[in-house]
């Protein structure tokens, strides 16, 4: 029972990687950035949820504010940040990325205080036998589900709608899409839109797991989302989910039975560099 | 500071790296410097101008040995380590004297100060079935740590530190935090004065409640400022000797200091009851809180 209880555990914590790291993987596979201030919007996502909510006493609400106010705020940021340094080399827009991001942290610090914030009276807090003596919060729950249905409809806008269809041409070769007609900066932002809002959700579900929002809630996600696209292939939706789902079981066990030798993030890691070592690519990368 | 500003003494208000690095500096100069929180046992040792108001580690980690085993009397204890030197240095306290109060540990687990998602190790422990678990922690993990242990069912005690010590941790744990114990510097009950005193001027002045970060600094000031009294400012080998030989009676308890620049104070116990932090109990063995000297 308890190696079912690890993996459960595992698969929440997988599904909470990957509505963070589905964001990243858009971001790279339609621009080729490494989007480190994609943190900073989880993070924000998770002040908007507290904010709200208290202020108005309603969850949904709260998400509805994050997913909106996260997803312009994204889109803010493709449009001053990257835009005008998509001719030059990545590297300058991850420098940038990174700058954003230690930005953002010392602004919520000034703004919200160093010490976080909490909700006055946290929703979904109810547990709800999911298994034999195996209780999880409504709010894992919901973070699951929440994942699940984000993915379900990425994938039916990317494969059954011209939106889609637009979005693909662009990730392939933006020239030939603008030369189809493809308002190729439209693309963009929704891109933009879509993976900001999906940070948004995880930041505001997070908080909500923890009670508490704090200026470096982004820390953790900054550099393990890029460990999750690494370790998906870069730019691949159904990697990413499988390196989230992964990552999530191999830490909950590795928690427990390597957690006096290794830290969480060193299991993380250590699992990232066996399988790049085993697969250069990543899980479900393509050759080049 | 020191060669410039003519500082006659310093306090650290952090924790320990900082502390460690600023002590040797305060040390080469031969300036006071009175580290008000910080655990780190190499920090007393820069020299005989560096001292400290709080507790180390392992002292507090002995006296959590003793709440369990003794006071509580309770036997099977999960270890729940944070995995820096606050978490390590109360952890060796622990299992130091662990036996002596006939504690068994039926296991430990370590987790990282970024971690806030504990769903693995609640399992476990949840499997283990302890009587107690022994968590060190701050608030921000104590606060997430303890919502998630109770929401899985676990009713076992737990006990903490002084890293739990904010009503930061009470709103975090929310109704959860209730029964929560930990081991402390300051006594939210105390009927002394000066803690009565500095806990209300700390609320009237902050708008918030003081917590044991508040408490020490502002005891290693008031030892510092006892010292200038009867030293003056002119003198810092002068007001080194004073610091050693003071004996005052601050908002943490009657603090003096051993041979090594560790203080010398009782332990308090607190407990969370009706959303508030109040005394449970009060640690006052002289050999078992004994900080090193040497």
């Amino acid at each position: 029972m308890l190696y079912v209880e690890l993996t459960v555990q595992g698969l929440v914590q997988g599904a909470i990687y990957a509505l963070i790291a589905l964001g990243l993987t858009l971001v790279y596979g339609l621009l080729r950035v490494l989007h480190v201030a994609h943190a900073a919007l989880f993070t924000l996502g998770g002040y908007i949820g507290v904010i709200v909510t208290n202020a108005t006493g309603s969850f949904a609400l709260a998400l509805v504010a994050a997913i909106i106010g996260v997803g312009l705020v994204g889109v803010a940021v493709y449009r001053l940040a990257y835009r005008p340094l998509l001719d030059r080399p990545p590297l300058v827009a991850l420098i940038a990325s990174i700058g954003l991001y230690i930005a953002a942290e010392e602004i919520y610090r000034l703004v919200f205080g160093a010490y976080g914030l909490s909700f006055a009276d946290p929703p979904l807090q109810a547990q709800v036998e999911v298994l034999p003596d195996l209780f999880l919060s409504e709010a894992r729950i919901m973070i699951v589900v929440l994942a699940v249905v984000a993915i379900g409809v990425l994938g039916w806008l990317s494969a059954a709608t011209r939106t889609g269809v637009a979005w693909r041409a662009t990730v392939s070769d933006p020239d030939i899409a603008r030369s189809f007609g493809i308002d190729i900066e439209r693309v963009r932002w929704l891109n933009f839109f879509i993976g900001s809002a999906l940070a948004a959700l995880a930041g505001a579900m997070v908080a909500l797991l923890n009670n508490l929002v704090e200026p470096t809630m982004g820390a953790v996600p900054a550099y393990k989302g890029l460990a999750i696209i690494v370790l998906g292939g870069l730019g691949s939706v159904r990697g990413t989910l499988v390196a989230s789902l992964a990552l999530g079981v191999i830490e909950s066990f590795g928690t427990i039975y390597l957690g006096h030798l290794l830290d969480r993030d060193a299991i993380a890691f250590a699992f990232l560099i066996l399988v790049l070592m085993l697969r250069p690519r990543g899980l479900m990368g393509r050759a080049a | 500071m020191i060669t410039q500003d003519e500082v006659v003494a310093g306090i650290s208000g952090s924790y320990s790296g900082s502390t460690r690095a600023a002590a040797t500096i305060f040390q080469e100069n031969q300036t006071p410097y009175i580290s008000a929180y910080a655990v780190h046992p190499e920090i007393t040792r820069a020299g005989p101008y560096v001292f400290r108001t709080s507790f180390m580690g392992e002292v507090q980690g002995r006296a959590g040995a003793n709440l369990i085993g003794d006071l509580m009397d309770l036997g099977r204890v999960v270890m729940i380590t944070l995995n820096n030197d606050f978490g390590q240095s109360l952890a060796a306290g622990f299992r130091d004297k662990a036996g002596d109060f006939g504690i068994e540990i039926v296991n430990e687990y370590a987790y990282s100060i970024k971690d806030r998602e504990f769903g693995a190790i609640v399992s476990k422990v949840k499997a283990d079935e302890p009587e107690a678990i022994y968590a060190s922690g701050y608030f921000f993990t104590a606060g997430p740590l303890v919502r998630q242990l109770r929401g899985a069912g676990v009713t076992a005690p737990i006990i903490g530190q002084e890293g739990y010590d904010s009503e930061k941790f009470i709103e975090i744990a929310g109704p959860d935090a209730e029964g929560v114990i930990i081991t402390t510097s300051l006594d939210r009950d105390s009927e002394s004065p000066i803690t009565r005193a500095f806990l209300e001027g700390f609320e009237e002045k902050a708008g918030y409640r003081a917590d044991m970060v508040g408490a020490s600094t502002h005891t290693a000031v008031l030892v510092l400022a006892e010292a200038l009294k009867e030293a003056g400012p002119g003198d810092k080998a002068a007001l080194r000797d004073a610091i050693a030989n003071t004996t005052v009676e601050a908002s943490t308890g009657t603090i003096s200091f051993n041979d090594l620049g560790e203080v010398k104070k009782d332990v308090q116990v607190q407990i969370v009851r009706g959303g508030e932090w109040h005394r449970y109990a009060v640690i006052k063995d002289d050999e078992l809180l004994a900080p090193p000297s040497e």
